[in-house]
């Protein structure tokens, strides 16, 4: 291959600990600098987003004692998209003594990202999942029980055990509440001020630290300035840049975005997941994805017709004529395959022509032979507010019809380039939950995102934020300062330049647009032609955008979609960059799927030779090509194997 | 004692008391209805009126009694209007098009007009009591013993025989029966009621309640006219 | 999926510039509506359609479009997330109208709501009834193992059934008193439900109903219109609960 010709360097510390990889993380803490309690409250610190990550960060940090704001879009930070999480949380408790352990935990993680993540900061989260568990229960969050009153797990697809705690199918939401309770208390006590309906729009550094942020608020429009000692980014993952995803309407990547134009690494930007089991797209005006919990999976046969293009009511098409490929192909995983192999394969016999439903772009997932096999009712127990739901959306009824299912963009491994501290290579600037690259490689395994925001949240910046702030006097810089003025003046003129275009495309007209060269070219398979097209696409209409959008409305009011405009103009930078990143990778791995790497038998393969590293991109300038960096990924623990689900 | 007056001027101090008064008011009308029926026994109003001495005979005590009934009225309906004009103030304009989703919602004619129904309860309560205690509209008067006394029982039965009175009875008792349509479930839950699958069954049985106090105080002047007297 | 249905609506819809100024309603008709578009798509659909006409398009507030963050808070002909009970505004479908029928979009209505901008409301006084004693105090890292106190199945599931609030605000803009009393009783009787609540049971319970107060909600008078409305369904009982917690608090 012709990786060798560029010279990949990559200079940044990831400040990972020596010693065994079980004894990094307590080694790590006993090393960590302190600040001292008395000046704690002499430090500001800024908390961008009240999701899982956020919230759980702001509340301890202000438990802490030091001085917090808050910030989000929504009216109120319980509103959070990780509030819409269903499924569940994983932790090694092994409540079901069925052999978990950390090192398990650690194990499947790993395995499960396909060998793309770090070793050191995976065993981390696995081992701070017990505590989340606790601090949560203490909370009130009320997980499912067993008749004695003790917790009761369920599982969840890449792990043989049952480790994943749930609340109903509200999970997130649970989850959640309970770190929004926290916030609400530090609220209370003065520790945190909580600003709602305000959205970073520009990170502010001083000598290339961080120093504060650029904020608008988003009911009087009036731009804001903040001034701290440290800024921690926990807004999200940008799903969104494929227009249709399962993420809320408000999930964007503006202001990672912004800090990488400010000079913290992206890393990893075309890691994304395509759930396999979503309500698919009904018409045009269609506005988001709906989830359909991968637990159906267990009982629900996927086909689709033998013929192409097979327009027969589904109960009509008799056995011999339906091909439930995913049993066919992999025997011994069936309808319980990983994530991206479901995915896949359900893209594939659309690709043929196979697909049904009106669009052409679904496959079915048939609960006849349960409905069968255990009675409508034992059914209805386990999935009825989730065939609720399907209801609700179709108007179909999934115990008469199979339901129709197609794969979404639902999760975004990549993020911005953190070190073991979390800190990306802004100092003082750190990030958190989904908007960090770290611990899920290149896919997540159900019920981790919960586990690894509220892990960064609760258990690691309370610890990790004291290295920095110790080396650091607080308050140097205030909103006054000369760099304040600068990023102001900035972002001031952006909105009115925006507000000034007028042109005749909709701000939706080009979301949709950019979301569909995503899907198609930068999506569930990729190569390198389509990749060289969607990168020449998306600046072509990153161009238009800049001439020929219309922004409605005024800057001093409340105005959504002008929000929504700076949103888009973000996502059409980024889209490039997920593009460029995908290109670069010239192996199969997790949710990238590079059709020039596929073994004989069409599956991903993995190139590690070439490919084990953490790519970490360098914003270059606007119209400048950025720069990719390579951290060396090393496996000491974990051996690595080519996936197989055959 | 403080906590407890801040609490009693809170929210839900408020509504419990509502609640409270409302239920001895009702048990209140339940003890009257019991003692009214009597004159239903076919002795030409003896009973009832031994009934009526022996109340009178209780001296102070029926003061106390009469009193705490006057605070309950008050207090009661001083919440009442209290929480009505509180309504006003949250929510300043409202809504144009307005309409209640149904199910287990309680809104109907019952509950949106406790403050009415209550109101003309309160005037007529007035009224009955001159009328009937005071007898100020037919002061008639018999002696017993050398003793100037009222026969209630005549005075009852001639009252019922003039249409107007017997249709201004009809239509305050059929109010008490609304007001208590609502008022008796309400009080239920101001007080407390907390299985989730109890709710319905509670709303029915306050129906129930309503509609039998509502029918027992009909039964008296209904009866009387139709009869022409006891 | 049947094939696909077109009706024509005919929408008045409140628009109001800000938080002082006048509001009105503006009447609005779309010929082709696909009955199975969301009715929050039907609403992006005529936005885009004023906005390819240069003019203001409506605001009003969603996220997650699922149901679950509560973001979104329309009254719908009348009723708070409309004619389907059980059902957030973001998830009720246009196939639930007639051809030719005349829809009424108004915002949330209630001193404590504010409205900001057209549709949008300001809904923080629900932060501060939080903040006032919505938690149990555990600061981070201070908590036993998780199994340390067994919770009945029972009590578990019943504070899960108060616990799914997604403080929409649906059940204030219902109440005809403009009463927070379903939100509050909700989470009052979720942590009354588990031991972990205990140690602040009391003084949770009064503080949570004092800022009600303070917030300007009017009092509750058990018309369970909350309980018709509310898109999970909580029960007026939550309400019931929250007033027994504020009599032990008080008295014991
Ligand atoms: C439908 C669905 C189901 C899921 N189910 C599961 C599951 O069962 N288990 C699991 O582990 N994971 C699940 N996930 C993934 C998981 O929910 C998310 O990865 C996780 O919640 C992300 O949390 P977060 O705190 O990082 O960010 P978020 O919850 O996305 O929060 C972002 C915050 O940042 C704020 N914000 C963003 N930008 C700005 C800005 N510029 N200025 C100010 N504020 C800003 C937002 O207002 C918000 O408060 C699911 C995801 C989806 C979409
Ligand atoms: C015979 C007399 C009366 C009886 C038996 C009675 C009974 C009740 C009961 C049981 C309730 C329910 C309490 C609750 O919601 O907890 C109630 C409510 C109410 N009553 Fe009465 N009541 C009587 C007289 C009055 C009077 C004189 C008024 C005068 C204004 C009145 C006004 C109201 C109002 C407004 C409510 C509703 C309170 C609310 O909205 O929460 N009632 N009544
Ligand atoms: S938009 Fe989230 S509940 Fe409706």
């Amino acid at each position: 291959m012709e990786v060798a010709d560029k010279k990949y360097t990559f200079n940044w510390d990831n400040k990972i600990p020596t010693g065994p990889v079980e004894k990094k993380w307590s080694t790590h803490k006993n090393n960590i600098k302190l600040v001292n309690p008395s000046n704690k409250r002499k430090y500001n610190i800024i908390v961008v987003g009240t999701g899982l990550a956020g919230a759980s960060a702001a509340a301890s940090l202000g438990e802490l004692g030091y001085n917090v704001k808050a910030f989000c879009i929504q009216d109120s930070a319980r509103r959070a998209h990780s509030i819409a999480a269903q499924g569940g949380i994983n932790a090694a408790k092994n409540y079901q003594n069925d052999g978990d352990s950390i090192w398990r935990l650690f194990y499947d993680t790993v395995k499960g990202g396909d060998y793309r993540s770090r070793e050191a900061n995976v065993y981390r989260l696995a081992e701070v999942s017990n505590s989340i568990i606790d601090q949560c229960v203490a909370q009130g969050v009320p997980f499912a029980r067993e008749y004695g009153g003790t917790l009761t797990n369920r599982s969840f697809g890449g792990a043989q055990l049952s480790r994943t705690f749930y609340a109903r199918g509200q999970t997130g939401q649970q989850l959640l509440l309970g770190a929004y309770s926290a916030l609400m208390k530090s609220m209370k006590s003065g520790k945190v001020a909580v600003h709602t309906r305000e959205e970073m729009l520009e990170l502010v550094t001083v000598d290339g630290e961080a120093k504060g942020i650029i904020s608008r608020n988003l009911v009087t429009g009036k731009i804001n300035r903040h001034a701290a000692d440290a800024v921690l980014l926990c807004t999200g993952g940008y799903g969104n840049v494929f227009y249709l995803s399962t993420n809320a309407k408000n999930s964007n990547v503006t202001a990672a975005w912004r800090c990488h134009r400010k000079g913290a690494l992206f890393a990893n930007p075309s890691f994304t997941q395509i759930h396999p089991t979503c309500i698919p797209v009904s018409g045009e005006y269609q506005s988001k994805l709906t989830l359909m919990s991968e637990s159906l999976r267990n009982d629900g046969r996927v086909w689709v017709p033998k013929k192409v293009n097979d327009k027969r009511h589904p109960n009509e098409i008799p056995e011999d004529e339906r091909d439930y490929y995913l049993e066919r192909i992999y025997p011994s995983f069936g309808n319980l395959v990983p994530r991206d192999v479901a995915s896949r394969n359900a893209k594939i016999v659309c690709d043929e022509g196979r697909g049904v439903g009106e669009t052409g772009l679904a496959v079915y997932l048939d609960f006849r032979d349960a409905i069968k096999r255990d009675g409508e009712d034992a059914i209805r127990d386990r999935y009825g507010n989730l065939f609720d739901m399907y209801h609700k959306i179709t108007d179909d009824n999934p115990y008469k019809l199979p339901m129709r299912i197609y794969p979404a963009v639902h999760y975004t491994m990549g993020g911005l380039w953190v070190d073991y501290n979390l800190m990306t290579t802004v100092p003082g600037l750190f990030a958190l939950g989904e908007a960090n690259f770290s611990d899920h490689g290149a896919n997540r395994l159900g019920a981790s995102a919960l586990m690894q925001g509220l892990a960064d949240g609760y258990f690691v910046i309370p610890y990790t934020i004291g290295n920095y702030l110790a080396e650091t006097k607080p308050g140097q810089i205030t909103t006054d300062h000369a760099a304040f003025d600068q990023v102001e003046k900035e972002i001031t003129e952006e909105i009115s330049k925006l507000l000034s275009i007028k042109g005749s495309k909709t701000i939706l007209d080009f979301h949709r647009q950019l979301g569909k060269i995503m899907w198609d070219k930068v999506g569930m398979s990729r190569d390198e032609d389509g990749l060289k097209q969607a990168i020449a696409e998306i600046q072509a209409l990153r161009k238009e955008f800049w001439t020929d959008v219309f922004v409605p409305g005024k800057a001093a009011t409340y105005n959504k979609y002008l929000e929504y405009a700076l949103r888009v103009a973000d996502f059409l930078e980024l889209g490039e960059l997920m593009a460029r990143d995908a290109l670069e990778r010239k192996e199969s791995c997790g949710g990238h799927f590079r059709l020039e790497s596929q073994t004989p038998e069409g599956e991903a393969k993995r190139d590690d030779e070439n490919y084990s590293h953490v790519s970490a991109w360098e914003f270059k300038g606007k119209d400048a090509e950025p720069v990719e960096h390579r951290e060396p990924l090393e496996f000491e623990n974990v051996k690595l194997t080519q996936r197989s689900y055959k | 004692m403080s906590t407890i007056a801040n609490a009693l001027q809170s929210q839900v101090g408020r509504k419990i008391l509502t609640g409270l008064t409302g239920i001895f008011l009702t048990l209140f009308l339940v003890a009257h209805l019991s003692g009214n029926l009597s004159l239903f026994i076919p002795d030409g109003g003896e009973s009832f009126n031994l009934y009526a001495d022996f109340l009178h005979s209780l001296g102070p005590l029926l003061w106390i009694a009469e009193i705490i009934l006057v605070i309950l009225f008050l207090t009661h309906a001083y919440l009442g209007v209290s929480i009505y004009l509180k309504k006003k103030r949250a929510r300043p304009e409202n809504y144009k098009y307005y309409k209640s989703q149904g199910g287990p919602s309680k809104q109907n004619f019952a509950s949106t007009s406790m403050l009415i129904s209550g109101s003309i309860i309160l005037l007529f309560v007035v009224l009955h009591v001159m009328h009937f205690k005071y007898h100020l509209f037919s002061p008639e008067t018999y002696m017993v013993e050398g003793t100037e006394m009222v026969d209630l029982a005549r005075h009852v039965s001639e009252a019922f025989q003039n249409p107007w009175i017997v249709a201004a009875y009809t239509f305050v008792m059929v109010l008490i029966g609304v007001h208590l349509k609502h008022g008796v479930w309400s009080a239920f839950i101001s007080l407390g009621a907390k299985n989730p699958k109890l709710t319905p069954v509670l709303y029915t049985v306050g129906g129930i309640v309503a509609l039998l106090l509502s029918l027992g105080f009909l039964a008296i002047p209904l009866y009387i006219f139709i009869n022409g007297g006891l | 999926m049947s094939s696909t249905d077109l009706i024509k609506v005919h929408l008045k819809v409140w628009r109001q510039d800000g938080p002082q100024a006048k509001g009105f309603f503006e009447d609005y008709t779309l010929d082709e509506v696909n009955t199975h578009m969301s009715f929050l798509e039907m609403l992006d659909v005529l936005n885009e359609r004023l906005m390819k006409d240069k003019k203001e398009p409506i605001e009003f507030d969603h996220d997650c479009r699922e149901g679950i963050c509560g973001s979104c808070n329309l009254v719908i002909n009348g009723v708070p997330h409309g004619p389907e009970m059980l059902t957030a505004a973001c998830q009720l479908h246009m196939r639930h109208f007639k051809d030719g029928e005349t829809i009424t979009i108004e915002p949330w209505r209630a001193t404590a709501f504010p409205i900001i901008k057209d549709l949008v409301v300001d809904r923080n006084a629900f932060d501060r009834i939080m903040s006032a004693g919505g938690y149990i105090s555990v600061s981070t890292g201070n908590a036993p193992d998780a199994n340390a106190i067994p919770i009945s199945k029972p009590d578990s599931d019943s504070a899960m059934d108060y616990a799914v609030c997604i403080g929409c605000g649906a059940c204030v803009a219902a109440c005809p008193n403009s009463s927070a009393s379903l939100f509050t009783g909700a989470k009052v009787s979720q942590l009354s439900r588990l031991p972990q609540g205990a140690p602040e049971r009391k003084k949770r319970v009064i503080a949570m109903v004092d800022q009600m107060e303070k917030e300007g909600f009017g009092d509750c008078s058990n018309f369970a219109e909350c309980e018709a409305v509310c898109p999970v369904g909580i029960s007026i009982t939550a309400i019931a609960n929250m007033r027994t917690e504020y009599v032990k608090a008080v008295l014991g």
